[in-house]
């Protein structure tokens, strides 16, 4: 578990808060309690890393509404929303949303903190696989056009005398250009090498992609 | 009517051998007299006779006085005497007897009611007899006018259950209840004289225990300065129970102010009462279902109001014992968890509490209160469901304190509704605010404006027409009834209620209260 992971709780209810602080506070997360979707939205820093505890009904704008905003900007913080009884469509609705779970007023603690935990770890994992893609980014743009030429024939499986024919250069340049590949990539193995360049393009096409890796 | 002065007639001259004062005695008595011989032939009459008869002496003498007095005969026979001579009777003479009633002859043979008197004249043989007669067909008429006139007012009072009663203060006259009357207040008394007693005290004794103070308060008002009485009490009647008596009454006074007559009507306003009180008992019942259908609709806001310190309680109790394992929870913290908990819990049962004194049926008791309590006491009722409706209560009170004579719980359900047609008007509806705004203030006519206020989609003109009528709805699961019922609520407390378009948009009503004290 990431030490920076905090609980955002948003409730309006201010016993509701209290006591979610106190039982988060118990198995040592560290919260941050908001009255309203509003005061969250306006606080709200891409940076921060755990879960969102959102109440579906509140005064002003709703816990739906907030999850909208959140998708907009591209907060990959998993959602879970806390419902009432009979609130079943709005449920839907927030799943399809992208929340990552649900859970109904009055809830069994541990059930809480499972679901809590689960979210947690899934943001921390979602954003190691972010932080992960975006290292491999940067490792690839400092290649040379000649560098990345060679790394795309070398993923392509192409061996060094081939490309040193394609190119129409000599292998023993080929065999330098590719250590410096390999050593800029920071790759251990080829078969390493490729899977960082299959992780980089994932998700590299639409913004959408960035939220659904949130989704369960 | 065949003439008996045919087989009777006698010829005889006129019986005028008396003296000129007797004469003049005859001629000035107003009753008419007339002598009769032992035969019963009229041998005297006097000129009142003759008027009571229209008929002349002349024509009369010699004739048998049944042709005046057809009954003579058998009266004299049947009360007092004989014709015959020498019978013990006449011949002890003196008066035979006075105030019999009987018929007379006109000369057109028109019937009369006659009195009579009659004696025997002393000392002479045969007997002859001195009778006068006074016309009394005039108070016969009147008696029997008076009797009419009476029948119908004792009928007229039984059919109205109305009794009159005049008590007469010079301590000689005896105090008059009618037969009404004393049926009403079921005295079982007879016909004998002073039969009634004191008969203000009579009419206290039969007041109920717990309304004689205020009657007797009343009565010694009366007697002393008070112009009139107009009571209602009731009466503990031995068979007929507890009866409601709407009671008027005033006095005669003389020039110095003394009361010297005390008259008055009590009406038996049982049945109307009954009447009245069984018609409010049904508007209780449409005012009671209409708000426990008002909770109805409020039902999941209602249990999502509870929900909240349930969670808190749950998961406050949750953590304390968490933290009380992990040993990271001080006395303190215990000890604050634990009021937390407790306070959450008082919470929930005040949000029940709430809804069960809304929706518990009673009769409306009015009460002045204030008007800018009545609207606080209101939000925390319809908080619930603004909030589960992420909508936001305002409430604008007035400056002043302004008191009302209302039942507070028919006002609210009249707020609640309009709150309610509020929350439903502005579902669905694109502000970001969604603001209802509840107002109290003082009007140019100095009565009390209750005002409730949304930015919904409004009410149209054609919706407008309609919105008063009983099971008139524009809602999927209304019943049409809470404005109906509402207005009902604010006509009997002498109010009105009407609505208007909100200048932002959407509706307002209103309803006005008179200001009390």
């Amino acid at each position: 578990m990431s030490t920076t992971a905090t609980i955002f709780i948003v409730d309006d209810d201010p016993a509701v808060q209290q006591s979610l602080r106190m039982l988060f506070r118990s198995v040592g997360y560290r919260t941050e309690v908001f009255n309203s979707a509003q005061l969250f939205l306006e606080a709200f820093n891409d940076q921060w890393t755990g879960c969102l505890v959102l109440d579906m009904r509140m005064p002003g704008m709703s816990g739906l509404e907030l999850q909208q905003q959140l998708n907009q900007r591209q907060c990959i913080l998993p959602v879970i929303f806390m419902t009432g009884h009979g609130d079943v469509p709005m449920a839907v609705e927030a799943m399809q949303g992208g929340a990552i779970d649900f859970i109904q007023k009055p809830f069994n603690d541990q059930d809480l903190i499972d679901r809590v935990t689960h979210a947690v770890n899934k943001d921390k994992r979602n954003r190691e696989a972010l932080g992960e893609k975006n290292e491999i980014r940067q490792r690839l743009a400092s290649l040379t056009p000649r560098e990345h030429e060679i790394l795309d024939m070398v993923v392509d499986g192409k061996a060094n005398k081939v490309i040193a024919d394609d190119l129409e250069l000599s292998q023993r340049t080929v065999e330098i250009h590719r250590a410096r590949v390999m050593e800029k990539m920071q790759a251990t193995s080829l078969a390493h090498l490729v899977r960082m360049v299959i992780a980089a393009d994932v998700g590299e096409t639409s913004d959408v992609g960035v939220t659904r890796l949130t989704r369960v | 009517m065949p003439s008996p002065f045919d087989q009777t007639a006698v010829t005889q001259g006129p019986l005028r051998q008396v003296q000129p004062e007797l004469e003049t005695l005859l001629d000035a008595a107003i009753d008419g007299v007339m002598i009769v011989d032992h035969k019963g032939r009229v041998r005297l009459m006097s000129h009142a006779a003759e008027l009571i008869f229209e008929r002349h002496e002349n024509d009369v003498l010699g004739h048998n006085i049944n042709v005046l007095l057809p009954d003579f005969d058998s009266l004299l026979r049947k009360h007092v005497i004989s014709f015959m001579p020498n019978s013990g009777y006449a011949r002890r003479g003196q008066l035979l007897g006075q105030h019999h009633e009987t018929i007379g002859f006109r000369s057109d043979g028109a019937r009369f009611e006659v009195e009579l008197g009659v004696g025997t004249i002393r000392g002479i043989e045969p007997s002859r007899y001195v009778v006068f007669v006074r016309d009394i067909s005039e108070r016969k008429r009147r008696d029997e006018a008076l009797r009419r006139s009476e029948a119908a007012l004792h009928t007229a009072q039984a059919l109205a259950n109305i009794g009159n009663y005049v008590i007469y203060n010079d301590g000689a006259t005896e105090d008059y209840a009618s037969p009404q009357l004393i049926r009403m207040f079921d005295w079982n008394i007879g016909e004998e004289e002073g039969r009634l007693g004191n008969l203000t005290n009579r009419m206290l004794a039969s007041v109920h225990p717990a309304d004689r103070t205020a009657v007797a308060q009343a009565f010694a008002e009366l007697e002393s300065d008070a112009a009139t009485v107009d009571i209602n009490y009731r009466i503990v009647s031995a068979t007929s129970g507890i009866c409601y008596i709407h009671h008027l009454a005033q006095v005669i006074r003389d020039v110095h102010g003394n009361a010297i007559q005390h008259v008055g009507t009590v009406h038996d306003i049982t049945e109307r009462q009954l009447a009245d009180y069984e018609l409010q008992q049904m508007q209780n019942r449409i005012t009671h279902s209409g708000r426990v259908s008002i909770l109805g609709e409020m039902a999941t806001g209602i249990a999502h109001e509870v929900n909240q310190p349930l969670t808190a309680i749950a998961t406050y109790a949750k953590a304390c014992l968490r933290l009380m394992n992990n040993g990271d929870c001080s006395t303190e913290e215990i000890n604050a968890t634990l009021e937390q908990i407790a306070q959450q819990a008082l919470r929930a049962g005040e949000v029940i509490r709430r809804m069960r004194s809304f929706v518990r049926y009673h009769e409306a008791r009015p009460e002045v209160i204030d008007s800018n309590h009545l609207l606080e006491e209101l939000v925390q009722l319809a908080q619930t469901d603004a909030h589960y409706h992420a909508m936001q209560l305002v409430i604008q009170p007035a400056p002043q304190s302004l008191l009302v004579q209302a039942d507070p719980v028919q006002i609210q359900q009249v707020l609640l509704n309009l709150v309610r047609n509020a929350i439903d008007a502005m579902q669905g509806v694109n502000d970001p605010e969604r603001i209802i705004v509840l107002q109290t203030s003082l009007n140019e006519e100095g009565d009390v404006e209750f005002m409730v206020a949304d930015r919904g989609h409004g009410i149209s003109a054609e919706i407008a027409k309609e919105l008063f009528n009983p099971f008139y709805t524009t809602k999927v699961s209304g019943t049409g009834l809470g404005l109906s019922i509402s207005q009902s609520i604010i006509r009997a407390h002498g109010g009105k209620l009407w609505h208007d378009d909100n200048p932002d948009g959407g509706a307002r009503f209103f309803f006005v209260l008179p200001r009390a004290g």
